[in-house]
């Protein structure tokens, strides 16, 4: 079974297999009506339209989302439809200001409300064909408290926690999220190396124990690129040691031996036999005993079962079905393994047997970090969160998220908090990283620069709803809604100094008593009668380009 | 941009300001080190003109602007307050005579100083400096000079109505009647654009935005000559920044305020600042009018921080300069220019003597090595020195080393 990839979803029971004969995404019925409609103009149904908005290149897709807090001075609708979709290797922005329901869209994709007091009211979450919002309705009752118009919350909690543990088969492994604040988000009381090893194991695990166990630390080959190496150290050239210290990690089969080479030969600079001594003992950890490959073998077992039970999991929320059998089946077997090992409990037992397995998972998580360009991987793993910078600690965060190798990177104002020259490296990085990996992205943020320098596709927000949608260059060029227009035009440009700041006037309103019709006429300079009265529907003004403002008449869309 | 130029009065003086603040640790609590938050910063601020103060968080900026109004006293320094033009320039004579930066990161010996200088700069500074004004005559001053605060939210007291938050600053300096100081604060809300009905508001009710306007019509109580504004849009959103922003310009033309802008975003300080000063860990680095210095930069470091901004306009692509690493701690400031671990075009010299501050082009005074004396005769400056120029390859470089 595919080890790697995180959702395959391979046969692990009658019910599976047949998700697997057929793709999801070509089954799943709402997905298939996202064509566009056949009344509209030709921009949308030529070929290259079509193309962008086939299932096949979209990974995300949110349909009239709607989340509500229950608070006592009433119900905030801090969403009411949200419509938008994330395509495959894009960066699709999602900008407006402070109390827009930005985060509260981020947090409802993977579940993460605080309930109570949110609730996720309705709509649809699909991802890769896989409704994450299934089941919500059966969640929680509501029933109206007299003529108050106050609403009493009835939550069934043994659903909320089945939701949640389905959720575990997205969270993290399908799904990464960056958080806006990076000190907040990592534990204080344990290592970066630690909290990055955990992440690793849970994700990557069975593949990293499988390469542990066909470690090949005492072939031949590994005693002449070790020799290379030592000759590529006298040389003291870097790319030199690092393409033989690579080598030397291949010809053990364990590419973190690699990594720890090279940080070897670094620290312990052309002394010979102290640096053969050195990485003799690098490879010691791949000579496993017979205990620690009974322990290994007991770990990779647990970390099947996760699997298969997270391969359930994706499945009922694609089919929306719960396979119960199953998912109890898995979870005996998970209870049984662990009290047959039950002396793995013990502190001492286990930490002589996981040793060698948390110093592979270590060195992983310090090329994890080089890949974050960060400088000094091997000081900064061993380090806590309060001796790192907000700029240091967010590319741990990213380096955290991206370890699960997710299909869709959530980064909630990843660079708020940051410096304008800290804030640049971060961007450069989530460029490389769309280029590089090809990893969707759903990028939150506030500052319209920020927007323009990553997205391809953008979101404007007002008040909870989605103003206007479009690719990046189509939107700043000819913003349409005059909440979009009014936002670009009050920020100061660097490039134009001389143009007068205009502002929009009034304020972001109430979200427990929001304007009646659109949302956004109490601050309109175009306001009319209708815009008082209902929500204007969104409509397609150009190839990509929707907005909902009743000034434009183009064909409704319907997504 | 710049519409007074040199002749407007100089409302503050700012010399060799330093603050240093003491690391206490090991026995008994003794001084084990010092935090170098402001080492050695000078600037004019005139009347009616806006200074922007740029930088990333942590390089002083903030404690500049609370030690121009005494609420952080100075380790060293002063700030002269309205000094006539002759004693300016005096000043400027006197300084120009004592040794050129911070000594101890100077590799070079310096002559020795001529007692009589420093006993006039002594003189003056007691006639003038605001770090040598009694309690008394400091409490007359405090009127003149002001402050806007970065957080809307924190900095208006929750139990006060507005009416109360604006009228205590006529109340503590004994100004006008009862009916008075109600006109006044009338005329305030008007004057920041809210309704006279706020008055009867607590802070709570209002957003960001209004806050921030309610802590303007505080700073301007008491008809100031300068105002510290500090960060004053930072917590707000795009659009109500505008609304601030513009706010503060019109107040600028009417009342000729002078303002201290502190900002790290830059894009907000080219809108609002007449002249634009660079601080990088605790030094001005660069100081200019705010066009030249945001269309030709000359200091690596600025050039860094104006390639970093990013421009809302996804089509205009450019090259830009990403500073690797982060500010380094203000503790153990690195020798030489502060600036050269991070310095795209550092130099040997860079890490062993610290750069003097020379006026490169009029009105341009930038602190690198990369500008010895005397090149701005040398240098075909306006075409060679654009923005984006690759620095290694300027024919600035080669004369230095």
């Amino acid at each position: 079974m595919g080890c790697g990839m995180p959702l395959t979803r391979a046969s692990g029971g009658e019910v599976i297999s047949t998700a697997v004969a057929t793709p999801p995404t070509s089954t799943s019925p709402p997905l298939a009506d996202s064509r566009p409609p056949a009344d509209t103009p030709e921009w949308t149904a030529s070929a290259g339209s079509a193309e962008i908005f086939s299932p096949e290149t979209m990974i995300l897709k949110v349909k009239d989302l709607r989340t509500y807090f229950y608070t006592y001075d009433g119900v905030v609708k801090a969403l009411d439809g949200v419509t938008f979709k994330v395509h495959r290797g894009k960066t699709t922005g999602l900008v407006g200001e402070t109390g827009c329901g930005k985060s509260v869209t981020a947090f409802s994709v993977t579940r993460l409300i605080a309930d109570p007091p949110g609730r996720i009211m309705s709509g649809e979450v699909l991802f890769e064909g896989a409704d994450l919002l299934w089941g919500l309705k059966e969640e929680a009752k509501f029933t109206p408290i007299g003529d108050t118009g106050r609403v009493k919350v009835k939550r069934k909690f043994r659903r909320i926690k089945a939701a949640n543990e389905r959720m575990s088969a997205v969270r993290g492994r399908a799904i990464s999220t960056i958080f806006q604040e990076p000190t907040q988000a990592m534990n204080p009381v344990f290592s970066i190396g630690d909290q990055l090893s955990e992440v690793l194991l849970l994700h990557r695990g069975m593949a990293i124990i499988d390469e542990m166990m066909k470690a090949t630390p005492d072939s031949p080959a590994v005693g002449r690129a070790g020799a290379q190496l030592i000759d590529a150290a006298r040389t003291g050239v870097r790319e030199e040691i690092r393409a033989a210290a690579i080598r030397f990690g291949e010809a053990a089969h364990a590419p973190s031996v690699g990594t720890q080479a090279f940080y070897i030969v670094r620290a312990t600079t052309s002394r010979p036999d102290e640096l053969r001594r050195e990485l003799g003992r690098s490879l010691d950890r791949l000579r496993l005993g017979a205990g620690a490959r009974r322990y290994l073998r007991y770990q990779r077992r647990l970390l099947e079962i996760q699997e298969k039970l997270n391969e359930v999991y994706f499945s009922e929320m694609t089919e929306r079905a719960p396979h119960t059998t199953a998912r109890l089946g898995l979870g005996r077997r998970a209870g049984q393994l662990r009290l047959s090992h039950f002396y793995y409990r013990i502190p001492l037992v286990r930490s002589r047997l996981d040793r060698a397995l948390k110093r592979e998972l270590f060195w992983r998580v310090v090329h994890l970090l080089e890949g974050v360009s960060i400088a000094n991987p091997v000081q900064i793993a061993r380090g806590y969160p309060h001796e790192l910078s907000g700029g240091m600690l967010q590319r741990v965060m990213i380096a955290m998220s991206l370890s699960s190798e997710p299909d869709l990177l959530i980064a909630d104002e990843p660079t708020t908090a940051l410096d304008v020259t800290i804030q640049a490296q971060i961007l450069e990085l989530m460029r490389d990283l769309k280029t590089r990996v090809g990893t969707a992205i759903l990028l939150i943020t506030h500052d319209l620069a920020v927007i323009a320098e990553v997205a391809d596709d953008v979101c404007v927000m007002y008040a909870g709803v989605i103003v206007e949608k479009g690719p990046v260059r189509e939107v700043f060029r000819r913003p349409l809604h005059p909440y979009a227009q009014g936002l670009l035009a009050s920020i100061p440009r660097l490039d134009q100094p001389s143009k007068e700041l205009t502002s929009i006037p009034g304020s972001v309103p109430n979200l427990i008593s929001p304007p009646t019709g659109c949302r956004f006429h109490p601050r309109c300079p175009y306001a009319m009668e209708i815009c008082k009265t209902a929500p204007p529907p969104m409509t397609i003004e150009g190839p990509g380009h929707t907005v909902a403002c009743y000034l434009y008449q183009g064909p409704v869309e319907n997504a | 941009m710049s519409t007074n130029g040199m002749d407007a009065p100089v409302v503050l003086s700012v010399r060799n300001l330093r603050k240093y603040f003491p690391i206490r640790g090991g026995f008994f609590g003794t001084r084990v080190g010092d935090v170098r938050a402001v080492d050695g910063v000078s600037f004019d601020i005139r009347e009616g003109e806006t200074v922007g103060l740029v930088g990333e968080s942590g390089c002083g900026k903030t404690t500049v602007g609370r030690m121009l109004l005494r609420l952080i006293e100075p380790t060293s320094g002063h700030a002269y307050y309205r000094p006539p033009e002759d004693v300016e320039d005096r000043l400027d004579e006197l300084y120009r005579q004592l040794p050129a930066t911070t000594g101890a990161n100077n590799g070079g010996s310096s002559p020795p100083v001529r007692p009589q200088v420093v006993t006039e700069l002594d003189q003056l500074a007691a006639k003038y400096s605001l770090y040598r004004k009694s309690p008394r005559a400091m409490r007359k001053l405090r009127g003149k000079l002001q402050i806007v605060f970065q957080d809307p939210f924190s900095s208006l007291s929750p139990r006060m109505l507005v009416k109360d938050i604006l009228s205590e600053p006529l109340e503590v300096h004994h100004a006008g009647t009862r009916a008075q100081r109600a006109a006044r604060v009338t005329q305030l809300l008007r004057d920041v654009g809210l309704n006279p009905e706020h008055e009867w508001r607590f802070p709570h009710e209002f957003s960001g935005g209004q806050r921030q306007r309610i802590g303007i019509a505080r700073a301007l109580a008491l008809r100031p000559e300068f105002i510290v504004l500090d960060e004053p849009t930072s917590a707000l959103d795009v659009s109500v920044q505008a609304q601030v922003l513009n706010i503060l310009k019109k107040l600028q033309v009417d009342q000729r305020l002078a303002y201290l802008f502190i900002s790290h975003h830059l894009s907000v300080v080219r809108a609002m600042a007449h002249r634009v000063v660079v601080m990088y860990l605790g030094v001005v680095v660069e100081m200019a009018d705010t066009d030249p210095l945001f269309t030709q930069p000359l200091h690596p470091y600025t050039q860094a921080l104006l390639s970093a901004i990013p421009i809302p306009d996804p089509e205009l692509k450019r090259e830009r300069v990403v500073l690797q690493g982060d500010v380094p701690s203000p503790a153990a400031p690195p020798s030489g220019c502060r600036f050269h671990t991070r310095c795209p075009a550092v130099m040997p010299i860079c890490s062993q003597v610290d750069p003097p501050m020379l006026e490169v082009r009029p009105r341009h005074w930038v602190a690198c090595h990369l500008y010895p004396q005397g090149i701005e005769a040398a240098a075909p400056s306006e075409s060679t020195a654009s923005m984006p120029a690759p620095l290694a390859d300027t024919p600035l470089s080669g004369t230095a080393t």
